[in-house]
């Protein structure tokens, strides 16, 4: 029986940090990415905002990249020719808008030990607000599933696929899981975890004044006292030199700064993902930092 | 033989006589046996022992063989293996009625059938690793066949004794205690509980003659199943009965529930799900679905994921309604093809997906056009496609409710809907509870 490929319900979050690629052999043997989690991705159902849509090839030879924005950070997407539904659905697109990719997963490995995952979408389509509120609850609980599993095997002395697969896990969750323990040693579940918490804070509105203040909590903590423009552009700068200096940080490659892992960094200075555009959107003007590729934030 | 070809031999009867015979002695007798006699070694041994008053049951222990070198002539050998299948029958024999059981056994250098002539003696069942001691085998239809008799007797061993190559290993099935929504094909002595909601009396010819089926549907509260009885336990509309030593074989992937005069049914008084939650079955998971093969009357709860081609207005072969496609059946060659409507959706929930296939009649309600309609905008606009285009615009990344059989065919999973409904159901409730249950256990 030739089964299709799932399509994996995941966040940009856990699906960015994916750093393991398991390549089909044989002619039609499927590739997958495997996430921290152990989602064994092939085939992916998203749902966010389209923020940023731009053909990047010509009018003959088209090639659209895009992001697509959910509540934890960014897909990044890019159609050409050989999508051609995809590819001629996205020309009729303007950002911003909600919209639901089914699409695979590619990967670009510039070289050895480095890798970036992106989306080749098959089908796009507009939707509404309701329905991606309606994937941000089901990608909630598959995460937690993926949780549970994760957790599951690391009590495990030795796991198998069998035996997390008699816990109930599909055979390909339960196959990613034993793969994802032995490649991401020291996944943070808990972080996981708590990434799961903030989206499902995300639908409810008793939150959403909550989520507002508390992200730019440290930086800006009374942001009604700072009344004047000199003030807010001391404060601005302040927090560009922070963000600066965490992207050199971060930077241990020389290829730049992985987006996750500033969003993360930054968290802790009080700056939220919006926040952190606005600064890197002004570092980018300011010519102090650049994108070698997507996804990455480099030090000029 | 000769005398070096002997020395282990006389060593293991030494041993059988806990040594209180020369080997010079036991080396003789069986020197006899074997050259004068010239009878088998297996037979050499068990009369020297006897002969030198040891018991020759205890001959060959600790000497195992593995499945493949069975030969199909040993008298005593000892096996450690895995019960593959475990079947009983009743036979006659000199009047007197006994059960058996025979299936397979397997180690990992093969499997051999087996019969165990004594169904109380060896309470073999699928799945359980055993040291089976003093079999014997036999050759039938040119290939061996172990024996458990009077003399043998078998050990349990932990499951990880035996280890299978894969593929061949015993299907982990659930308990023999099973839910209807647990049913799968190959199950045997399955206990069920269920409520019958119909019943009706068939006459069929089999090989043996007429026989009298008696069939229907039953349903606990996990789903709905057909059943065939091949014997009358006088079911009746309404009752709830426990079942036990019920079969599962399968229909194109639907499960389907059997039981004989073997089985045994009772009524089961107290309480049970009203009729209405019967019907109303709960959504099962798809990957769950692909397990096992199919199921009757399921609904399952999704995302349009994709639309397949052949889907929108379609033409039809008038003679054998296959899809004609540039005006050619493939059956019939050139036909004047009929008009229909039909969606076939991938429908996935993030553990699997399906290929819901939908009629003319749910296609019009669902996508909000007439067949008539599809057919006079294809017309003006000189183009099917753009029926597809309508389906796709309804339906693609939509959520949607589907319900009907579930078969599987060569390509996977494939649902004849029943019923389908898109809806984007409500969920700040049950993030709230979501919510609520995570921070609780931080």
């Amino acid at each position: 029986m030739i089964g299709r490929e799932v399509a994996w319900r995941i966040f940009a979050a856990e699906y960015n940090q994916s750093r393991l690629e398991i390549k089909g052999e044989g002619e039609r043997a499927p590739s997958y990415i495997v996430s921290p989690l152990g989602a064994m991705v092939n085939r992916v159902f998203i749902v966010g905002v389209l923020t940023d849509l731009d053909n990047i090839g010509t009018g003959d030879e088209p090639l659209w990249r895009g992001r697509l924005q959910d509540p934890t950070g960014n897909f990044y997407i890019s159609s050409g020719q050989y999508q051609p539904e995809a590819t001629a659905a996205l020309s009729k697109m303007e950002p911003p808008a909600f919209v639901a990719v089914v699409g695979k997963t590619r990967t670009y490995s510039p070289e050895e030990g480095t890798m970036y995952v992106s989306i080749r979408p098959e089908r796009v389509r507009i939707v509404e607000a309701r329905e991606r509120d309606h994937w941000v609850l089901e990608t909630c609980k598959a995460t937690l599933r993926r949780i549970d599993a994760m957790s599951e095997a690391k009590q495990m002395a030795a796991p198998t696929v069998d035996e997390l697969a008699r816990l109930g896990n599909t055979p390909l969750l339960a196959e990613g899981v034993v793969k994802a323990v032995g490649h991401y040693p020291d996944v943070d579940l808990q972080r996981y975890r708590g990434m799961v918490v903030d989206a499902l804070k995300f639908l409810l509105p008793e939150y959403q004044s909550e989520l507002e203040t508390e992200m730019p909590a440290a930086a800006a903590e009374r942001p009604e006292e700072i009344e004047d423009d000199e003030e807010a552009e001391a404060a601005a700068e302040a927090k560009e030199e922070k963000v600066l200096a965490i992207i050199t940080r971060l930077d241990k490659t020389g290829k730049g700064a992985a987006w996750d892992e500033i969003v993360d960094e930054v968290r802790r200075i009080g700056l939220d993902k919006t926040a952190l555009e606005e600064v890197t959107n002004s570092l980018l003007d300011k010519g102090l930092i650049y994108e070698p590729v997507l996804g990455r934030m480099k030090r000029i | 033989m000769e005398k070096q070809e002997l020395a282990p031999h006389v060593t293991e009867i030494s041993r059988v006589l806990g040594n209180k015979v020369s080997e010079e002695q036991i080396a003789k007798e069986l020197d006899t046996y074997l050259n004068l006699y010239r009878v088998s070694l297996e037979t050499a041994k068990r009369s020297v022992v006897r002969k030198l008053g040891g018991d020759p049951n205890a001959l060959n222990r600790g000497s195992q063989k593995k499945l493949s070198e069975v030969s199909g002539t040993e008298q005593n050998v000892d096996l450690l293996v895995k019960v593959l299948s475990a079947n009983r029958k009743e036979i006659e024999q000199n009047g007197e009625v006994r059960t058996l059981i025979y299936g397979l056994m397997a180690d990992e250098t093969g499997t051999l059938p087996y019969t165990a002539w004594d169904a109380d003696r060896f309470q073999l069942e699928r799945g359980q690793v055993l040291l089976v001691r003093n079999a014997y085998s036999k050759e039938w239809n040119g290939k061996p066949q172990l024996n458990l008799g009077t003399r043998a007797t078998i050990e349990q061993q932990p499951q990880d004794a035996v280890k299978l190559p894969e593929g061949m290993d015993v299907p982990v099935y659930g308990p023999s205690v099973a839910k209807v929504a647990d049913l799968q094909e190959g199950m045997n002595s399955v206990t069920i509980t269920a409520k019958v909601l119909q019943v009706e009396t068939r006459k069929i010819e089999t090989q043996d003659g007429p026989k009298t089926v008696y069939s229907g549907m039953m349903a606990d509260e996990t789903g709905r199943v057909q059943f065939s009885s091949w014997h009358d336990f006088n079911l009746k509309k309404d009752e709830v009965v426990r079942i036990q030593g019920a079969y599962v074989r399968s229909w194109r992937g639907i499960p389907q529930l059997n039981f004989g005069e073997r089985g045994l049914v009772e009524r089961v008084p107290g309480h049970f799900p009203a009729d209405l939650d019967l019907y109303r079955s709960n959504p099962r998971s798809i990957d769950e679905l692909e397990r096992v093969g199919g199921a009757f009357d399921v609904l399952v709860l999704g995302t349009v994921v994709d639309i397949k081609k052949g889907s929108g207005l379609i033409q039809r072969c008038p003679q054998c309604n296959r899809l004609v496609q540039n005006k050619l059946c493939r059956l019939h060659g050139k036909v004047e093809g009929q008009y229909d409507l039909r969606i076939k959706a991938v429908v996935d929930d993030g553990a699997g997906a399906i290929t819901a296939v939908l009629n003319k009649e749910i296609t019009e309600e669902l996508v909000g056009i007439t067949l008539e309609q599809a057919i006079k905008e294809a017309k003006e606009a000189m183009d099917p496609e753009v029926v597809m285009e309508k389906v796709e615009e309804r339906l693609l990344a939509k959520p949607m409710e589907v319900r009907g059989n579930v078969i599987s065919d060569d390509y996977g999973l494939m649902m004849i809907v029943s019923e389908a409904r898109l809806s984007v159901p409500e969920v700040r409730n049950e993030a709230a509870r979501l919510l609520a249950e995570l921070e609780g256990s931080q």
